[in-house]
């Protein structure tokens, strides 16, 4: 019971990391219609900016300046090279953002070398909150926790609250009316690509300090976080949300079952069967835990093609 | 560019003349050259020609190669399954898979289907080691390429000639394909896929038959790496070989037919070319490939075709400058970057900061044969220099092509006036 108490408790914090990466994208997808590639390598630029800085300022404050940071980094790519190609079509703008993940991940293993760096949680916040059964629980991932669901509220207020909020909601569904109205829309995208940015630039400086921080990062979440907003629906902020959990439940769950299909098949008897052709009957659940995601997409795609919450086809 | 028939007979000529012009060594890489420019070709007919963009073809490339391996023990070579038909096994297990893959990705289209082609990469690249028996876990699985036909395939060279007449068929495949009604449909799929279900064609079946065909000519390429290397193993599901053939192709030029096999050609020659001379290759191929995305959106067999219209148009004489001018642009350029990039690789790397840790002041690097002193001005003022002046070059460079199409536009104003009036 412990167990399963545990998992699920990791599951969800995962899963909430999961969110704050995916959030920006999301928002950048409705917005523009771009699936921005790049987009995980800004949580890997968050990781290595918050280890270098490290030295320089403290924990907590490169923390906040790489987020900053990585929010520049996020208007530079904006202004400097996806609104450069727009014209050619989403099609080219996908493949720039490709090209831009691929020399980011090439950067990082030129300063930083092509293996994991050194970068941990600080020693202040290297303790347990509580503990479930005999096993503790660390503070450090309730943090994590706890920041990414601050940040969701505080997207949530601002952009169902605020004018901001408004011009943004009304900008992702009539770009054209919006600027027809007056409202500087450029800025707004900018705006939305920076702060998406930002966000994922956060999730890596925090989570990166707890996982391992390496240049094959951004493409380990890259893919999990392309699954989320597919499964979630794409440019949905809720559907985000609930695939994130749903996936990183699933996924901490999963390793810590020790079956197979085998023992399914043993429940009418057909052990042996099973087992006499091997493969994929006899794998274990938890050795397949990496490819439970996939499957999920593949699954919501044939039932439900827009998404769990997604309206858009 | 138009290739004649003339044009494509030298072509192939000559690259049935490479054996015995090549050393050994470079024949190796000529192989590799073939097969990742049919890898391209191959992924450019769906995201070129059917307008699907897929960024997990490693999947269909590694299929075909796993088949392969696995016909080889079986067949040893022997019965209906001799070593220069090897290929076909590798054919078939992409058309298979690629129907299957090809009917759940292509259910959407656009960025969608981007994903989905990423996830089912992904998929293969994270069971494949777990399934031992059919993927030989991370030592992989090697085998022997059996004597047939009267041919021991124990040379380079007719490993090479085996490979040169697949890739030769497979591209005439891919060339005749472009003409029947197929075909066209193809391209109409990527214009409109929309008006192509009103005018009552099956979109869908076409969206998989373009994805099927691209698969089966991967697997062919994988097929082919197979016979060239005797040994698999799951690395090629990496997400690394989708990134390349992606990056290939776009840097040759998907519009043309035979831009990506150029493009992937070149690429594989250089990094063969430069393996030991840098470890940065990759960086290069990205900042390529993001320069082609930004500037060249045909590719590099674009610019050829772009540099012949201007000559077509203004002749030899008025070209000329502005040709040299661009070229010394992008040498001067690519100068500075590398002379950055190599100094900056060397001065991070693991070996020099331990040793700058121990030394009283900071060590020289090495490079082209010369040693530098990271801390001396004069170190990079070298870059700097070679940066400026091709900045100078390329902004003159792009004067002169706007006066020249200026002057052209106006030309043609003029010649237009009388007729209006």
């Amino acid at each position: 019971m412990d167990a399963v108490v545990f998992a699920v408790l990791n599951g969800v914090i995962y899963g909430l990391l999961l969110f704050m990466v995916s959030a920006g994208l999301t928002l950048i997808f409705g917005m523009m219609g771009v699936l921005n590639f790049a987009h995980a390598s800004f949580y890997m630029l968050g990781a290595y900016f918050a280890y270098a800085l490290q030295g320089l300022v403290g924990f907590a404050g490169a923390v906040v300046l790489s987020t900053l940071l990585v929010g520049g980094v996020g208007v530079v790519v904006e202004r400097g090279f996806l609104r450069r190609v727009h014209r050619h079509g989403h099609a080219h703008e996908l493949l720039l953002t490709f090209g831009l993940s691929f020399i980011v991940a090439e950067l990082v293993k030129l300063f930083f070398g092509n293996y994991p760096v050194d970068y941990r949680v600080p020693k202040a916040l290297d303790f347990a909150a509580f503990a479930v059964g005999t096993q503790q629980y660390p503070v450090y991932r309730v943090l994590m926790g706890g920041i990414a669901l601050l940040m969701f509220a505080a997207i949530y207020l601002l952009l169902t609250r605020t004018r901001i909020g408004i011009v943004v909601r009304a900008a992702i569904y009539r770009p054209r009316m919006v600027e027809a109205l007056g409202h500087h829309v450029q800025l707004v995208f900018m705006g939305v690509f920076g702060i998406g940015a930002a966000l994922a630039g956060l999730a890596g400086a925090v989570a990166g300090a707890f996982y391992t921080t390496n240049p094959n990062m951004a493409l380990e979440i890259g893919v999990m976080v392309f699954v989320v907003v597919v499964v979630g629906g794409l440019g949905s902020l809720a559907g985000a949300m609930l695939a994130s959990l749903l996936i990183g439940i699933l996924t901490s769950l999963a390793v810590g079952v020790d079956a197979s299909i085998a023992d399914l098949a043993a429940l009418v008897g057909a052990r042996e069967w099973a087992q006499g052709i091997g493969g994929l009957l006899t794998l274990k659940l938890s050795s397949l835990a990496a490819t439970i995601p996939f499957a999920l997409m593949l699954l919501v795609l044939l039932l439900r093609p827009s998404g769990l919450m997604g309206e858009r086809t | 560019m138009r290739v004649t028939t003339p044009m494509a007979l030298l072509g192939v000529l000559l690259l049935a003349a490479l054996p015995a012009l090549l050393p050994a060594g470079l024949l190796n890489a000529a192989i590799q050259m073939l097969i990742a420019a049919l890898f391209a070709c191959a992924y450019s007919l769906l995201s070129g020609r059917a307008g699907m963009l897929s960024f997990g073809h490693a999947a269909y490339f590694g299929v075909g190669a796993f088949a392969t391996v696995h016909a080889m023990k079986a067949f040893g070579g022997a019965g209906l399954l001799p070593t220069p038909l090897l290929p076909l096994v590798g054919a078939l297990a992409g058309l298979g898979f690629g129907i299957v893959a090809g009917w759940f990705a292509t259910q959407r289209s656009g960025t969608t289907f981007a994903m989905i082609t990423l996830a089912i990469a992904e998929l293969l690249h994270a069971i494949a080691p777990q399934l031992k028996g059919w993927f030989g876990g991370e030592s992989g699985i090697s085998t022997m390429r059996m004597p047939a036909w009267g041919l021991s395939f124990g040379s380079t060279q007719q490993v090479y000639y085996l490979a040169l007449a697949w890739v030769l068929l497979s591209l005439a495949l891919l060339y005749f394909h472009a003409a029947t009604p197929m075909g066209r449909l193809t391209l109409a799929l990527r214009e409109n896929s929309h008006r192509l279900g009103f005018l009552g064609y099956d979109a869908h079946g076409l969206g998989v038959s373009a994805f099927a065909l691209s698969a089966m000519l991967s697997g062919i390429a994988g097929s082919l790496q197979v016979v060239s290397n005797e040994a698999v193993n799951y690395v090629v599901f990496d997400a690394g070989v989708s990134a390349a053939v992606v990056l290939n192709s776009y840097i040759g030029g998907v519009g043309t037919f035979l831009g990506p096999a150029l493009g992937a050609a070149l690429m594989t020659f250089f990094s063969y070319a430069v393996s030991d001379a840098t470890q940065s290759w990759l960086l290069y191929q990205g900042v390529l490939f993001v320069l082609v995305m930004m500037v060249l959106p045909g590719g590099l067999t674009g610019l050829v075709s772009t540099t012949a219209r201007l000559v077509g148009r203004h002749g030899f004489a008025a070209v000329l400058p502005l040709a040299l001018l661009a070229l010394g642009a992008a040498l001067l350029l690519s100068a500075g970057t590398v002379f950055v990039v190599e100094a900056v690789q060397r001065i991070f790397s693991q070996d020099y900061r331990s040793l700058a840790r121990m030394a009283a002041s900071l060590p020289p690097i090495t490079m082209f044969a010369h040693a530098w002193q990271p801390a001396a001005a004069s170190t990079w003022l070298v870059p700097a220099a070679l940066l400026a002046t091709g900045a100078a070059f390329a902004w003159s460079a792009r004067a002169r092509l706007a006066a020249l199409t200026r002057g052209t536009e106006s030309n043609a104003l003029e010649a237009a006036a009388p007729a209006i009036s």
